[in-house]
């Protein structure tokens, strides 16, 4: 119990730094912006990457939400925690560049391709990896976000549920339908996982 | 938590409710696979703050007119130039639609639905020929960037090219802006343009090295630009008036 006491003084210290923090940004601070970007830029980038798997689309997303939620941190109401807003731009600005790209269905193959050749060292056959990749991408953009940001990144249902603007429910729902639709998808490969 | 710039409507899909009964030895498998798709390498948070700092930098700069051999937006006499004529030619669009609302009211023997599209079809036509001559020059700005390394080295050749592409984006803004603007593919084909134009903007401030100019080539092959903007010109020159 007092273990949890402690825990939630940090978090609201951490809070009041954050909140801190942004005001100085919002007045012009550079070094600020630094710190803002220091602290949360690692989880950003890899929320990106994840979802896209491109090293240089992952990068110019990652610019993208910096400079975006800079410009607009006369916006941001501070009744939520920076990083939720911020990550709420990163998922916005990805599923919207992975709608774009859905659009042009002439990149679409090599988009896969190139996904399909970056990921899996611990899934050691190439075929299961290739067909885990080509499932994955096959889901609706926001079940690929929940099931990439819970099982590939460990966020909370909750964290889901703040950065998506959803439910922590609808999460855990769309969290059951993306790990259904893989499983149908890699029917063949069921040794895998019934040993 | 309410961020304007967010699109809340995720796609979860058509069968949105349906909700399949689980594996448990199936979730454990898939939770230890999902962690190494798409593993993150080395993150360039160096190169990213740099390219960040970058951008707004060059935003305040250029809203303060402090780029060099590139007027504010507000004092740039050709910006006002397409802004006067863009509004000089929707004033006549109008008012041709106006003075045919007339006649039609004073020709009773005409029904109103026999002419209803044309109004649309003249904004429309208009819009059109607009974006085509936004597009032209477009087409041409990245035809010369790719063509020529000397923009690399000339640093005047890099400003003249930064002034272009303003004026380019002076247009793609007010297109965009415009509520006779509803195609969305010539939409999307005008946000893209956007972005590559205002990298070639960012980057025509300094002397441009190789992982630079490879960041400007990928993004104009990856949103396939040349070809789609050659396809959304019509063949010709283009018309100089709507009709």
């Amino acid at each position: 119990m007092e273990t949890d006491g402690t825990l939630a003084l940090e978090r609201a210290h951490q809070l009041a730094d954050q909140r801190a923090l942004v005001e100085r940004a919002r007045q012009g601070d550079a070094s600020a912006h630094r710190a803002l970007y220091d602290t949360h830029v690692d989880r950003v980038y890899r929320l990106t990457f994840r979802l896209t798997g491109i090293e240089h689309i992952a990068r110019e997303l990652t610019q993208d939400t910096f400079v975006r939620a800079f410009a607009a941190l006369g916006d941001f109401r501070g009744d939520a925690a920076f990083g939720s807003w911020l990550h709420r731009i990163a998922v916005s600005v990805t599923l919207n560049e992975l709608k774009r790209r859905k659009r042009e269905r002439t990149r679409h193959v090599p988009l896969d391709d190139a996904m399909a050749t970056q990921e899996s060292r611990r899934v050691s056959d190439p075929i299961l990896r290739q067909k885990l990749m080509a499932a994955v991408n096959a889901l609706p953009e926001g079940c690929r976000a929940v099931f990439m940001m819970h099982d590939a990144e460990g966020y909370t249902h909750e964290e889901i549920g703040a950065r998506l603007g959803v439910s922590s429910g609808t999460s855990k729902t769309q969290l059951a339908r993306a790990r259904g639709k893989l499983r149908v998808a890699l029917a063949q490969f069921a040794e895998e996982w019934k040993p | 938590m309410k961020d304007d710039m967010t699109d809340d409507s995720y796609d979860f899909g058509e069968d949105d409710g349906v909700v399949p009964a689980s594996d448990p030895r199936f979730d454990a498998w898939i939770a230890k696979a999902a962690a190494t798709l798409n593993a993150p390498g080395a993150i360039p948070r160096a190169e990213m703050w740099s390219a960040i700092q970058a951008a707004r930098n060059t935003a305040h700069d250029a809203q303060a007119g402090r780029v060099p051999g590139v007027l504010p937006l507000r004092r740039n006499p050709w910006r006002l130039v397409s802004v006067i004529a863009a509004a000089l030619l929707l004033g006549v669009a109008f008012d041709r639609l106006i003075l045919e609302r007339v006649e039609r009211a004073d020709v009773a023997s005409v029904p109103a639905a026999s002419t209803a599209p044309t109004d649309t079809s003249d904004v429309s036509h208009l819009y059109r020929m607009v974006a085509g001559q936004t597009l032209t020059q477009a087409e041409a700005l990245l035809t010369a960037y790719r063509a020529g390394g000397v923009a690399e080295r000339d640093p005047a050749t890099a400003a003249q090219m930064a002034r272009w592409g303003r004026d380019i984006l002076g247009s793609t803004r007010l297109l965009l802006d415009s509520p006779a603007g509803k195609d969305p593919q010539l939409r999307s084909l005008l946000l893209d343009l956007e972005l590559v134009v205002v990298q070639i903007i960012l980057r025509s401030g300094a002397p441009l090295d190789v992982s630079d100019r490879g960041l400007i080539d990928r993004a104009i092959e990856d949103r396939n630009l040349l070809p789609r903007i050659r396809s959304a010109v019509p063949a010709g020159p283009i018309a100089a008036g709507a009709d």
